[in-house]
């Protein structure tokens, strides 16, 4: 155990970018968590103080305020608990749908399988954003509706991925041998196909942590997310746009926080890849 | 001499390049210079209504450079212009209203424009019964006296001139082309001085001029006019301060102010009669509560929802009809903020501790409205009372707010009003009058009295001393029974080309450019 760990800690190291990845996360971690007790001007995320509104950055107010005088920093740091919250509930979601989904088609074949991916197939044809777009302007705009349409427009990723790897598990000669053996086919999934296919799926949940929250700041920024006053990003960048030309800081940290973040998911996600496979090496 | 050759051939090849790219430069010189374009930009839709006998929204700045009414109004000298009617004349009571018609006046059809088509374009309208044809509603019937006389029997005294001159659904059009299905495909049978030349969706059209207009072309006029949909502010400043576009219906205050300095650009701050109302729903619990429909509206900040919606750009209202028409009196009670008297009332009516979640749906795409909402939401929050807002598109807001199943309107409905004709009855009876079918009595309102008052209001001459009286007694109806309110009177803020003249705002005509007027100089 401590040797793995111990490799483990080797290949990170062997990789900075990915140290700066898991510290980027862990700070957005942090942040989230603390938000309350970091946030100068914590009652912000409600309040408004009209006569303070639109002051540039200042050591007062370190990302200056917006149009109702909110202060920017404060609203930031509480934009990571909901970006974490989106982040976690949708892929938690896809994970949940896709996977005991894939896993099915994968391990069983026949029909079944056809059935299966020809209906991923089905929502894999759609632009992921497209997708949820669409259903969260069926459903009305709102920051639940929201995740509830990236949820559905991811899982069929999750299925498609852990299909594959259930169907080269399958063939192995221990989960044959165990077949011969007589075990059932709950067994079979739970002990043998799901612990060995779900390397490469924490991965990618890991990298989609970032899409996701990408992708919920676009519903918002398009009015089909969260709704004002909510501290989210996306909606923080939609409703500044109207000041951008004027009033360059209330677009411009909200826009920083998404970038960093997703970034720092998507590096974490990379070296997350490079460390938990063996058989990749560095070049 | 081989070399030679091949000296002379690139010479001339190079002569020729340049001459064509000479001849091709002229070329579009002249064309720039012999046609005038114009372009309009808006921050909705150009064109939500195509049919002249429906509309009540956006479409206003578009219609009134296809279609013309018998006469124009001017709010700021009180004056009409003739323009489809030469003159008219009114009995002593009122009722009768003879108007004489413009001879010689062409339809885009080609068709002639007589006294038949104006009573079959307003029998039309009336028989449809949508957007504002409701301000036809005094006129009995319409007689052709001859080819160019008409005259108007009312059911009862009413300002006719003015609703003649209305904004919308007192369009001419051509009787033998108004098909509605025709309409909506993008065509057009009007008189006006422009005419649909080709549309995309109601995002972007394109008008030229009409060659047989009645007015004539001679002197400075712009030959084409396109008026297109920019839902980006910014964007908008940007074609301005570019030069891409000659005129800008509505910037933010920010960005005005921003383009003061910028000499390419002429920046207008004009009165208006438009306003934002406040409409509560008056029959569900606890708003069927004057006491708690009192206390919603002393919870509003109204001087800082000028100064931060508006950037300052207004006035905070004194009742629901706006500063600048007549009828706008200090004679009315007003609301101020004030959370202890908001308080007060609560505890009167039974609800000391707050407690409500209210539905509040506005217009989408309205930084000032979304503004003045998110004041009022922190306040409310201070006693406990939730506002879940929902900035919404028109179409689905008004499916909630006309839904047939009470249970599922909206709890508070904001929208911007300006007078479909030019007259406070607008107002009034638009948004308060009894509706069995809600159009835009959106807060359900129904006060027998103030229906009869309306009745009556409405036979009392133009802005006499007795009708300015009524129209302050109904507001005051309104403020006490806080039956809907209207939060600030705003001002139109244009930018526009500074090469464009001609341009006159007239609060009668929202939004409305009569492109007929203005020219580049």
């Amino acid at each position: 155990m401590w040797k793995q760990l111990h490799n483990v800690a080797l290949r990170a190291k062997r990789n900075p970018l990915t140290v700066i990845g898991l510290f980027l996360v862990a700070v957005f971690l942090l942040l989230a968590a603390l938000a309350p007790w970091i946030a100068p001007y914590p009652q912000d995320v409600w309040a408004v103080h009209p006569e303070e509104r639109f002051s540039p950055p200042s050591t007062q107010h370190w990302f200056g305020t917006d149009e109702l005088g909110r202060d920017i920093f404060s609203r930031v740091i509480f934009g990571t608990r909901i970006s974490l919250r989106i982040g976690m509930i949708v892929v938690v979601l896809a994970f949940a749908i896709g996977v005991p989904l894939g896993l099915i088609a994968g391990t069983f074949g026949g029909l079944l399988d056809e059935i299966l991916m020809r209906v991923t197939d089905m929502f894999l044809s759609f632009p992921p954003l497209l997708l949820a777009m669409a259903i969260s302007a069926t459903l009305g705009a709102s920051l639940e509706n929201a995740m509830v349409a990236i949820a559905i427009a991811w899982w069929p990723w999750y299925a498609r991925l852990i299909r594959s790897e259930a169907l080269s598990i399958r063939e192995r000669d221990y989960v044959e041998a165990a077949r011969a053996a007589g075990a059932t086919w709950v067994r079979l999934l739970f002990r043998h196909v799901l612990p060995n296919s779900l390397a490469p799926v924490i991965v990618q949940a890991s990298m989609d942590f970032g899409s996701v929250i990408l992708t919920s700041a676009s519903l918002s920024f398009l009015g089909l997310g969260a709704q004002p006053p909510t501290p989210e990003w996306g909606l923080m960048i939609n409703i500044g746009r109207s000041y951008f030309l004027t009033h360059w800081w209330i677009v411009t940290f909200p826009g920083l926080a998404i970038l960093i973040t997703v970034l720092s998911f998507n590096i974490t996600g990379d070296g997350l890849r490079e460390i938990l496979d063996p058989k990749a090496e560095r070049w | 001499m081989k070399k030679g050759i091949s000296v002379f051939l690139f010479r001339m090849g190079l002569a020729s390049l340049f001459l064509v790219l000479t001849v091709f430069t002229l070329s579009i010189v002249v064309i720039a210079q012999e046609l005038q374009v114009a372009v309009h930009l808006q921050g909705a839709e150009v064109v939500p209504y195509w049919d002249p006998s429906d509309g009540a929204s956006g479409e206003i700045g578009l219609m009134n450079n296809l279609y013309e009414a018998l006469l124009r109004y001017d709010a700021a000298t009180n004056t009409f212009t003739p323009i489809l009617a030469t003159s008219y004349e009114q009995s002593e009571d009122a009722k009768t209203w003879t108007f004489k018609l413009r001879e010689g006046v062409k339809f885009h059809t080609g068709n002639v424009m007589n006294a038949h088509a104006v009573k079959a374009s307003i029998d039309r309208t009336i028989e449809r019964g949508r957007g504002s044809s409701y301000i036809w509603s005094p006129v009995d019937s319409i007689e052709v006296i001859d080819d160019y006389t008409i005259r108007f029997h009312l059911r009862q005294p009413a300002p006719l001139d003015l609703v003649v001159a209305a904004g919308y659904c007192a369009y001419i059009f051509d009787p033998a082309y108004c098909d509605h299905d025709w309409f909506i495909a993008g065509n057009d049978s009007g008189t006006g001085p422009y005419t649909v030349e080709s549309s995309e969706g109601s995002e972007k059209v394109i008008t030229k001029k009409f060659d047989d207009y009645w007015g004539g072309w001679e002197g400075k006029h712009f030959d084409r006019v396109v008026f297109l949909s920019v839902s980006e502010a910014s964007t908008r400043r940007l074609m301005l301060e570019t030069g891409q576009a000659d005129f800008c219906e509505q910037l933010p205050p920010t960005d005005i102010e921003a383009l003061q300095d910028n000499l390419a650009v002429r920046v207008e701050v004009n009165p208006s009669f438009q306003n934002l109302m406040v409409l509560y729903n008056n029959q569900r619990t606890p708003l069927d509560n004057a006491l708690v429909r009192r206390a919603m509206s002393y919870l509003i900040p109204y001087e800082d929802t000028v100064a931060v919606g508006l950037g300052g750009y207004g006035y905070v209202s004194r009742g629901v009809i706006p500063y600048g028409l007549w009828g706008y009196s200090d004679r009315v009670e007003t609301f101020t903020y004030s959370p202890t008297v908001a308080k007060a009332l609560l505890t009167q009516a039974g609800y000391p501790d707050g407690g409500f979640k209210f539905l509040l749906t506005y217009p989408a795409g309205y930084e000032d409205i979304r503004k003045t909402v998110e004041l009022w939401r922190a306040a409310c929050a201070e006693l406990n009372i939730t506002l879940d807002t929902r900035a919404m598109p028109t179409a689905e807001r008004n499916a909630i707010a006309r839904s047939p199943d009470p249970a599922k309107r909206q709890d508070i409905y904001l929208l911007y009003w300006w007078p479909d004709y030019a007259n406070p009855d607008s107002f009034l009876s638009g948004m308060f009058y009894t509706q069995e079918r809600p159009a835009y009595n959106l807060g359900y309102y129904s006060n027998p009295v103030f229906d009869a008052l309306i009745d009556y209001a409405i036979t009392l001459p133009t802005g006499s001393q007795e009708a300015i009286d009524m129209m302050v007694e109904l507001q005051n109806i309104l403020q006490r029974d806080a039956a809907g309110i209207a939060v600030w009177d705003m001002q139109y803020l244009r930018a526009m080309n500074t090469s464009l003249q001609g341009y006159v705002d007239n609060a009668a005509y929202p939004n409305v450019v009569f492109w007929y007027d203005c020219y580049r100089e």
